[in-house]
């Protein structure tokens, strides 16, 4: 620890390049992958919901309703259909434009659909169903959400891909400038390492105190990283609670475990600083690996 | 045992450094290996901590022929050897202690073992007063005695002394080669030197090594070109 130390302080502006460089990559690192997380959670939490609304005619009866109803049940693919009435329907309109006189005197009951709103078992029967119900007596209207899903699953695939590019980026940027930090320290000490082979130090021997050196300051940029991290989520989570306020238990799965992203927990934070940290250690254990192996 | 047996080394542009070289040198043995500069001096004791390979012939130590291009513990035999050279290359930014430790810990002693071989070591050439002092604090006698400790400390039955007295004044010369006759019999000595008064006045065996080629070998013998 000493002789690590001692080298940091001897080395100032290298040192202080490779830690502000990993530390920015750490904390970029923390916040992307809080970020994915939470939209991953959002869209599986979207997916387990899959929903189709059907609205009837106007002059469709309670009983054709209730007919449709009884055979969607009958399929076996739905979890819960939900009957909406045109008298509740215009409670609902009701509540909807309390604020707008005018709209609530221009509309009556008997100009509002009822519909069903039908829950399904899984996210794959919705084309299914909707199709059977556009076959039914007396439907008007199919609404489900396809397109919903189809959009978030794209935009969660497009944010992905960039998030993985700028990791990709972030990784490559941070392994060259440790490496060239630790090139330029071995170099440094280029005679210390040739009287050291001759006195017969291994590889590993010679190596070992640039390695622990990088790890050092992976270790040291990682706690700093995830303190951050720490904080901007302490600051954030009385906002966000009030934002979010609507949003249920966001979770995703991970290595077959689920792991709750929202609300923030103390697991979903552990998780965060263990993955940060990993990040962090392999950035400089791959850094000093390259930049010794040039001089052994 | 080193034997080296019909040893040729080449410079990469073909002129020869050693032609067709063979000496035997038993264990615990002291050698004077003398000639003038670019001799060849230098180019026997690199082969030996292979350095480089010959062109033809074999080196071999403690029967391993370590001059074979299938020869690979480099480490292990590196470990049995010592080294002084002309210019210290001590480390200056560890102290007394550290830089004869460097030696054991790269053997990988235990930290008492080390402590107790490191002192003995300093004791043995004077220096025992000077160690935690650092490179720059000491003289240049003072700087071959913490070479001399770093190369016998951690077992090391070969010591290779490549012009260990070449930069030091008469008196520092004389003190330093106190201690290279205390260290005779205990590990092979091979002492490259070009200073007639220290091989005429010790008697050991003498190796002359001329346009790298042997010109003379002889036991108790003196520097004579």
């Amino acid at each position: 620890m000493k002789d690590i130390l001692t080298s940091l302080r001897r080395t100032p502006y290298q040192t202080s390049a490779a830690f502000l460089v990993l530390f920015f990559t750490l904390l970029l690192s923390g916040i992307l992958f809080i970020s994915l997380s939470f939209i991953q959670g959002l869209l599986s939490y979207v997916e387990t919901r899959p929903r189709i609304i059907v609205y009837f005619q106007i002059k469709a009866e309670d009983e054709e309703v209730r007919a449709v109803q009884k055979k969607l049940e009958t399929t076996g693919k739905t979890e819960n259909i939900k009957y909406v009435s045109k008298k509740e329907a215009y409670n609902i309109y009701k509540e909807f434009t309390k604020d707008d006189p005018v709209l609530l005197e221009m509309t009556s009951p008997d100009i509002l659909p009822a519909s069903l709103e039908i829950d399904a078992k899984s996210p794959e029967f919705l084309p299914e169903l909707a199709e059977f119900l556009k076959n039914q007596p007396g439907v008007d209207e199919v609404e489900f959400q396809k397109d919903i899903v189809q959009n978030l699953l794209n935009l969660t695939r497009n944010i992905r891909r960039t998030i993985l590019v700028f990791f990709a980026y972030l990784l490559i940027m941070s392994i060259i400038v440790m490496a060239t930090t630790t090139s330029f320290k071995t170099a440094l000490k280029k005679e210390d390492i040739a009287l050291q082979r001759l006195l017969g130090a291994t590889n590993f021997y010679i190596r070992k105190p640039f390695i622990a050196e990088s790890v050092f300051l992976g270790i040291i940029a990682s706690i700093c990283a995830n303190s951050s991290i720490a904080v901007i989520l302490l600051s954030l989570n009385s906002f966000l609670s009030i934002f979010l306020s609507g949003l249920p238990k966001l979770s995703v799965n991970m290595l077959n475990m689920s792991l709750q992203v929202w609300p923030f927990n103390l697991m979903f934070i552990v998780v965060t600083f263990g993955l940060t940290t990993l990040f962090g250690l392999i950035i400089s254990l791959v850094a000093s690996l390259s930049a010794t192996n040039r001089y052994l | 045992m080193i034997i080296f047996q019909n040893v040729t080394v080449k410079y990469p542009y073909g002129n020869l450094a050693l032609n067709d070289v063979s000496f035997e040198i038993a264990d615990n043995e002291f050698v004077y290996l003398v000639g003038p500069s670019g001799a060849g001096k230098t180019t026997i004791l690199r082969l030996l901590l292979r350095e480089i390979t010959p062109a033809s012939g074999q080196v071999t130590l403690d029967n391993e022929e370590i001059s074979s291009k299938k020869f690979h513990d480099l480490t292990t035999l590196r470990q049995k050897i010592g080294i002084v050279f002309q210019d210290f290359r001590v480390l200056n930014d560890k102290n007394v202690y550290e830089n004869v430790a460097l030696s054991m810990r790269i053997k990988g002693y235990a930290a008492s073992e080390i402590k107790s071989q490191v002192v003995e070591a300093l004791e043995l050439t004077g220096i025992e007063d000077k160690i935690f002092m650092f490179p720059s604090q000491l003289s240049a006698g003072e700087l071959q005695r913490v070479a001399i400790a770093r190369a016998i400390v951690g077992e090391r039955s070969i010591l290779l002394a490549d012009e260990p007295t070449g930069n030091l004044d008469p008196k520092t010369t004389w003190d330093v080669m106190k201690i290279f006759k205390k260290l005779e019999k205990k590990r092979t000595i091979l002492f490259a030197t070009h200073n007639t008064d220290i091989v005429n006045s010790m008697q050991r065996r003498v190796i002359v090594v001329k346009n790298g080629a042997i010109v003379k070998d002889q036991r108790k013998g003196k520097y004579e070109l």
